[in-house]
């Protein structure tokens, strides 16, 4: 039996000396092509070295020339070479195909920082965003929204508002007057008319919209802007509401802390009139933000915002309301100057200037 | 207005410091912007409303401050001389011949004066408020005015011809030379002071300069007047000139208060300038009837409009320090007579707001309305809104331009439909005159505006720009009518097709881009029925413009900027933009979609290409297909369009796919192979195109 013994330790040192140079693979300098390689021509050494048709198996074939009492033995020669070679070289593959797909995901490592890929998105006009969120809160309390001309008659943007003839708010010098006599309109409180037209009483909206003034452009004055008026008629209607009204969209607007403030004024349209104020957005009131002189509301504490008061009772005479049965608050404020003073822009006229690098700052 | 603090203590006993007394100025609506030092003297600055001129000086503050004080005005329990010279030798010296407009004269003269400097305490006293020291007779008529609020004037009486007063209206072509040394040309609605023989000045606005105090002077004529409001600013308007005292005489002053100011200047005249006075003269031809007010129930009266809750006692107190009293009527009606001080005490509401701010809007309550109902957006407000989100989602930014341009403009622009409802022309809505140079048409079109801003971000190296922007245009409809005015939606394209946060453009936008937008943004607003036809648009390059149509109707067009106003503007890329009626797109109601089943069995599609010149359009393609009627045709859609190699010049290739399928059995090729040939033949037929195998 010793001949076929030395056949089949032939068989095996024929492989151990093939697969010497895959024993102890070291990788640390190989590429993913170098282990690619090597993978490949272990593959083909696999091929001869195991299977049916290779060395080893082929060593079984002299079990019939063994002395039967030694078959066992020698049988279990060659499944112990043949399983020596098989787990050598599913180790090497084990640690080369480790290799490969490590190497593949580090190939496919990618920059997670780049920038996602889509389409710039554009941006609303800061205007429309404020209005938009206002007209929200105002929805959401019950009101209307409304908007009428921009061209109006003296009528409507002065008479009905109890701005008559001669009255110094008429002949200053701020309204635009179209070359047939008519006036853009320099306050949105046209709309309180034409609505009231339209509605009756007892009514609730606010009116957005555009109107005109002859101020020349500068940092601070623009000829165009935005105003929101609002006004409610009904029975019963007190300046304790128009407080409140104030109060609670501001609350909305700018947090449930803020405080309003009401102080006595004039405007024709209004009596008793009142402009308002409300606590800093942004010191919450205290004048002071992270230890510096707050900007929006130059360190008073205070923003100055709008003007309000009880409808005048010729107002509501001029829409046929009768002024003793029914009362109503009216307010009003600029969105351009509300913007200003909420994103402490320092030139009011950046809003009509259509400039990109202004209008995606914002959304 | 300036105010100083020491003055206002001459006037009346103060409670608390300046700051407190700022703060219960502010409290009642006189709102104090800022208190100053001057020397030993603080000087609250303080922003009064246009209906309280009454409040233009330290008596004006001090009658606010005395309803929280409690304390009188010293100045008012003083009494004043009333004897004034007889009427009968005052004729002689003052006459009034236009009683319309000056209601009150006064005049006094003070003789033997020696013109010279003011005291230390006169000069302190001005300077404080701001005001420059000149003379002792000049200083002391500003004095007045700032403590009593009565604008007064000084004239040398020796330089009065005739040595009297005649006030009258000016004669046509008359002039005079103003203290400010400016001949100023008058006409027959100003109202003069003038001497015997010519203007010595314009009424309440400025003395003349040849009647003027100098230093030579020695005989002085005070004159202390009422002139109506609405003459002083006719004037001041007219003569482009406006003055401390034509500001008070504009807003009103007290015709009642003539006299003390009168007497209290000549008083300080005699006693700083030396001098004896001469009776007074007093020219009053109507007496002035003091305004009153009916509220027979003040409490009330302020619960309802404030809510405040303040008894009729402590009402008629707050009213009472203002200096509007109360009267009782013999049947018992309870009315509040209007100080002569105030101009604007008119209606019970008047009062209200009297008792309403010296009791406290801080004192009103915070309560909000009783419910009313559900809120409601403006009708197409929620349309508007998703145009406006469609545009932004892909790319636009929203711009706000100025509602007025430029005249350059005139013509360039062909107006959207439904603006020129009259159609004869250009009928411009044009502004009287502009704050911005030049720009006095309200605009036809948003257009102008958008290229504006393309230019001002190509100035900024921003190529990439896509805007748009919903708002009015305007057109002049004649026969007194108010224009029209229509609510537009415009956009612009330009550059390339940009990606969020990468610095490279990908590809330049071009004319599809504009029509997808336009396309979007009319689906946004519910339009389904959308259509374009090439069209000739003058502000439009030929054989880049379409017409936009919803349901049939054109509402706008969509192209390339003529070449002849993008060389205007100096583009040098070309500029895409589209201008629609959105009012008459969102007059007719949004579409709902109608439920159709869902295919049942599986249709097949064939791609068909066809060789034809580039005026075949593709619609004229799809509706050849279309005008089959055969229900096995459920959908006709673009491929591709190819021109270049292989195509002769000015050919291109349409490739069209169409899917035929049947509701009710699988379709097999024999069954649609004669309908397809049908079909192309119909294209051929119809757009002489040619099918490419
Ligand atoms: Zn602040």
């Amino acid at each position: 039996m010793s001949e076929e013994r030395e056949k089949v330790e032939e068989v095996r040192t024929a492989f151990l000396n093939e697969f010497d140079r895959f024993r102890d693979l070291d990788l640390s300098t190989a590429t993913l092509a170098s282990a690619d390689e090597v993978s490949r021509e272990l593959a083909e050494l696999k091929v001869r070295h195991t299977g049916k048709k290779s060395a080893i198996a082929g060593t079984m074939k002299l079990i019939g020339r063994v002395a039967p009492e030694e078959r066992s033995a020698f049988g279990q020669l060659v499944q112990s070479v043949e399983k020596d070679i098989v787990s050598m070289i599913e180790a090497a593959e084990a640690k080369l195909s480790e290799f490969i797909s490590d190497a593949r995901i580090e190939r496919e490592r990618l920059d997670v920082t780049l920038p996602g890929r889509r389409p710039r998105t554009g941006h609303l006009h800061l205007i429309t965003i404020l209005r938009q969120r206002i007209e929200d809160i105002f929805v959401s309390m019950g009101y209307h929204i409304e908007d009428d001309r921009e061209i109006e008659t003296d009528y409507y943007n002065f008479d009905a508002l109890n701005i008559p003839d001669g009255h110094p708010a008429r002949e200053s010098q701020d309204t635009f007057y179209t070359t047939d006599g008519f006036a853009l309109r320099s306050q949105t409180s046209t709309v309180q008319i034409r609505a009231m037209e339209r509605r009756g009483v007892p009514i609730r909206i606010i009116a957005p919209g555009k109107v005109f003034r002859r101020d020349t452009p500068d940092m601070t004055h623009v000829p165009m802007f935005h105003q929101i008026e609002g006004l409610c008629v009904d029975k019963d209607i007190t300046m304790a509401h128009l407080k409140g009204t104030v109060t609670e969209w501001l609350q909305r607007l700018f947090g449930s802390d803020t405080v309003t403030r009401f102080r006595p004024s004039y405007f024709p349209f209004t009596e008793p009139s009142a402009e308002f104020d409300f606590s800093c957005f942004k010191c919450r009131g205290t004048g002071q933000f992270e230890g510096e002189r707050c900007r929006p509301c130059k360190g008073s504490g205070w923003i100055e915002l709008g003007g309000s008061g009880m409808v005048h009772p010729n107002v509501l005479r001029a829409v046929g309301v009768d002024p003793g049965v029914y009362s109503g608050f009216a307010f009003g404020f600029g969105l351009e100057r509300m913007c200003a003073m909420m994103y402490s822009l320092d030139d009011i006229r950046l809003m009509f200037d259509n400039d990109v690098r202004f209008l995606e700052q914002f959304r | 207005m300036n105010i100083s603090y020491n003055w206002l203590k001459d006037l009346i006993d103060l409670k608390g410091n300046a700051e407190e007394v700022a703060r219960q100025l502010t409290r009642v609506g006189l709102a104090v912007e800022g208190i100053h030092p001057h020397g030993d003297d603080l000087v609250l600055d303080i922003d009064l409303t246009s209906n309280r001129p009454d409040c233009l000086s330290h008596l004006g503050i001090a009658r606010e401050l005395s309803v929280y004080t409690g304390s009188p005005v010293k100045v008012l329990t003083e009494d004043v001389p009333d004897v004034p010279m007889p009427a009968v030798l005052a004729g002689d010296i003052v006459r009034i011949d236009a009683p319309d407009i000056c209601h009150r004269f006064t005049a006094r003269i003070v003789r033997n004066v020696k013109i010279g400097p003011s005291p230390k305490w006169l000069v302190d006293r001005l300077e404080a408020i701001g005001e420059r020291s000149i003379n002792n007779v000049a200083d002391i008529t500003n004095y007045v005015m700032h403590e009593l609020g009565q604008p007064m004037h000084s004239f040398d009486l020796d330089k009065l011809e005739g040595g009297r007063i005649v006030v009258r209206r000016a004669a046509a072509g008359e002039t005079i030379t103003t203290l400010d040394e400016v001949e100023r040309n008058l006409d027959d609605s100003m109202l003069m002071i003038c001497d015997a023989v010519k203007p010595a000045a314009i009424g309440g606005i400025m003395g003349g300069l040849n009647s003027s105090i100098t230093d030579d002077t020695v005989n002085v004529l005070l004159e202390v007047a009422f002139f109506k409001r609405e003459s002083i600013r006719s004037t001041s308007r007219k003569l482009n000139l406006t003055t401390e005292a034509s500001y008070r005489f504009e807003r009103g002053v007290d015709i009642d208060n003539l006299v003390r100011a009168s007497d209290r200047a000549v008083r300080l005249i005699c006693e700083l300038a030396g001098g004896v006075a001469d009776d007074l003269i007093d020219v009053y031809p109507s007496v002035h009837r003091a305004g009153r007010v009916v509220s027979n129930d003040i409490s009330a009266a302020v619960k309802r409009l404030t809510g405040l809750t303040v008894s009729t006692d402590e009402c008629d107190r707050i009213l009472e320090s203002l200096g509007i009293t109360a009267e009782t009527g013999e049947e018992g009606e309870k009315s509040y007579l209007s100080p002569t001080w105030r101009h604007d005490i008119a209606i019970e509401e008047d009062l209200v707001e009297e008792v309403a701010r010296h009791t406290g809007y801080e004192n009103i309550g915070v309560e909000l309305p009783p419910a009313f109902g559900a809120g409601e957006y403006q009708h197409n407000e929620p349309r508007e809104k998703r145009l406006r989100q469609t545009l932004v989602d892909q790319g636009f930014d929203e711009a706000i331009s100025y509602s007025f341009i430029d005249t350059r403009f005139d013509g360039m622009f062909d107006a959207v439909p439904g603006l020129l409802i009259h159609g004869g022309g250009d009928r411009f809505v044009t502004l009287n005159d502009s704050v911005i140079e030049g720009a006095v048409r309200m605009r036809h079109s948003i257009l102008p505006g958008l290229l504006d801003a393309v230019r001002l971000n190509l100035n900024f190296q921003r190529r990439d720009v896509r805007l748009f922007e919903l708002g009015k245009a305007f057109a002049a409809v004649g026969d007194g009518e108010p224009p029209n005015e229509q609510e537009l939606f415009a956009l612009v394209v330009t550059g390339g097709e940009v990606h969020q946060d990468r610095a490279m453009t990908t590809r330049e936008l071009d004319f599809y881009d504009a029509k997808g937008a336009v396309e979007a943004a009319m689906a946004a607003v519910g339009v389904t029925d959308l259509s374009f036809r090439a069209a000739d648009v003058q502000h439009l390059r030929r054989g880049q413009a379409a017409s936009i149509a919803v349901s049939g109707e054109i509402v706008g067009s969509l192209g390339r900027l003529s070449d002849n106003i993008a060389a205007g503007y100096k583009f040098k890329q070309p500029v895409y933009i589209a201008e629609i009626n959105l009012q008459m797109v969102l007059g007719s109601a949004a579409k709902t979609p109608v439920y159709r089943p869902l295919p049942k069995f599986p249709g097949i599609t064939r791609d068909v290409s066809f060789i034809a010149g580039r005026d075949a359009a593709y619609t004229s393609m799809r509706d050849a297909i279309l005008s089959q009627g055969s229900d096995l045709i459920k959908a006709v859609d673009f491929v591709d369009v190819y021109e270049g190699k292989g195509l002769s010049e000015g050919e291109r290739s349409i490739t069209i796919r169409i899917e035929y399928r049947s509701d009710d059995r699988t379709l097999v090729d024999s069954e649609i192979d004669g309908l397809h040939l049908q079909v192309l033949s119909e294209i051929e037929r119809k757009t002489r195109a040619r099918p490419r195998f």
